[in-house]
């Protein structure tokens, strides 16, 4: 009799800890969701201003075609991409592509003095500091999110109740676009 | 100190001022009733409850009118835009919070609310001449963090309750004097309106004690979690250290908001004067809140 009330109590606990740990997998998970949604955003945003850079630069400097191409390719490339680490990929090869178009804009006052334009640099200025943030903010969750399934005891949950780890979004290689967020006044 | 266990004892200590401050509410009630009249208990009791419920309701706007606050433009303030949004995507929530603004040449920020959407950031004109971006994402991180981490509900609602404490004892404070009919002459009847002004008296100070109570320790917890938002102590540090070095003054500060600001608003006075006032300040002193960034984050400002 007192046997079976310990098995009971025993099973009982187990249950009350599984429900736990489950509720606090699926809110980590909603966190790495809500962090994805928000380099979603941005990458998007930026996948929309690219083409309208490349229209403004184009009207200046038309031979620069292999440039033009190149950052073309890789907005598409991004638009394509499956997953954290390859829209990542495809976010550092951009990321490059537009440092290359920033570079060949340079040479043109009248380009860099046009209003069009600036307000395009500044836009993809408040694009890339927004992405960082994103970036920041949803590796954190990740991590969080990743830890706990692998760690004992929440793995006895995780793993039989489908949690996956999910993939960072980083690379080595992406050097910073360089824009600054220039006010006029 | 997890951000689930601020956020649950945050919860607890809004429910313990609620009663709190009902229990203090009652008191000058029952004192008000038995030295003067019955009756104003009755007052006291109905007066309490309703502006109560009201600033329950409205914390936001009543802080917002308090200070001076105007929401901001986006087209005139693109900089502020830019910083609050970035650093909200940074603490995870999930939409930037509406941006206000004091037009004030004192440098300082605040943010009230009385729920994580209806919360705001508000800054004044000064600390946008004063800041750079750096310095700027560290104080909207602190701000950030106080909503993140349902500080604002708790601290708004102080706002308001000792603003009501105040008011009410004023307002008594002023009938009892001139128009206070007393029931009972004689001695016992001087006693009971001696006790009935002391209580009026000392009811603010007793409201400002349980506006510390809840201020002091949450502004460290908002720099070290401001820090983490945006993974930079140091340029909270020397937004801190700019605030410390600046003297103007706010200007529609009161004693009912001050702990609502990143630094207090009211001036420091030194001397004596001085130490009496730190005893019932809101916030720790800006050195001792940067020594305390310096050694979370392992960097050292060059002396000021």
């Amino acid at each position: 009799m007192v046997v079976w009330i310990v098995v009971g109590a025993v099973v009982v606990a187990l249950f009350v800890f599984a429900v736990l740990v489950y509720n606090h997998l699926v809110r980590l998970r909603n966190e790495a969701e809500t962090g994805w949604a928000n380099i979603d955003v941005q990458l998007k945003r930026r996948a929309d201003l690219v083409p309208n850079l490349v229209e403004a630069v184009k009207g200046y400097a038309a031979h620069e075609r292999e440039t033009f191409d190149s950052v073309t390719r890789a907005r598409a490339a991004s638009q394509q991409a499956a997953g954290p680490a390859q829209a990542a990929q495809a976010d550092a090869q951009l990321a490059g592509g537009l440092n290359r178009l920033l570079a060949v804009a340079e040479a043109y006052p009248q380009l860099r003095a046009s209003e069009n334009f600036l307000k395009l640099q500044q836009e993809l200025a408040d694009i890339e500091d927004k992405l960082a943030a994103a970036r920041r903010y949803y590796n954190q969750t990740v991590y969080r999110f990743n830890s706990v399934q692998q760690t004992f005891p929440s793995v006895l949950v995780a793993r039989p109740f489908g949690f996956h780890e999910r993939q960072f979004f980083e690379t080595d290689e992406r050097d910073p676009v360089n824009v600054s967020f220039a006010v006029q006044t | 100190m997890t951000l689930k266990e601020q956020i649950r004892a945050n919860r607890w200590r809004t429910l313990w001022l609620l009663f709190l401050f009902a229990v203090l509410v009652g008191v000058i009630g029952v004192i008000l009733g038995y030295a003067f009249q019955p009756s104003l208990l009755v007052v006291v009791g109905v007066v309490g409850i309703v502006y109560g419920i009201f600033s329950w309701i409205s914390a936001g706007k009543i802080v917002a009118s308090a200070t001076g606050a105007q929401p901001a433009d986006r087209a005139q303030y693109p900089r502020l835009y830019h910083v609050v949004e970035t650093v909200a995507i940074s603490a995870g929530l999930s939409q930037p919070p509406p941006i206000y603004i004091v037009d004030d040449p004192a440098p300082n920020a605040f943010a009230a609310g009385r729920s994580l959407d209806t919360a705001y950031v508000c800054v004044t004109t000064g600390l946008l001449d004063l800041m750079d971006e750096r310095e700027l994402e560290g104080v909207i991180a602190h701000e950030l963090s106080h909503i993140r981490n349902r500080d604002v509900r708790l601290m708004s609602l102080v706002a308001v309750l000792v603003g009501v404490v105040a008011l009410l004892s004023d307002f008594l404070f002023r009938i009892s004097i001139f128009g206070g009919g007393r029931k009972s002459g004689g001695t016992a009847g001087l006693i009971a309106f001696a006790l009935g002004l002391a209580a009026l008296a000392l009811a603010p100070i007793a409201a400002v004690l349980i506006q510390l109570a809840v201020s002091r320790r949450r502004e460290y917890l908002a720099d070290a979690s401001g820090a983490e938002i945006t993974g930079d102590g140091e340029g909270l540090a020397l937004a801190l250290r700019k605030l410390e070095l600046d003297t103007t003054e706010t200007r529609h500060a009161s004693r009912a908001v001050a702990h609502l600001y990143i630094e207090n608003p009211l001036n420091q006075a030194s001397g004596m004067r001085g130490t009496m006032r730190s005893l019932f300040d809101t916030h720790p002193p800006l050195a001792a809140r940067i020594a305390a960034l310096e050694e979370a984050g392992g960097f050292k400002l060059p002396p000021a």
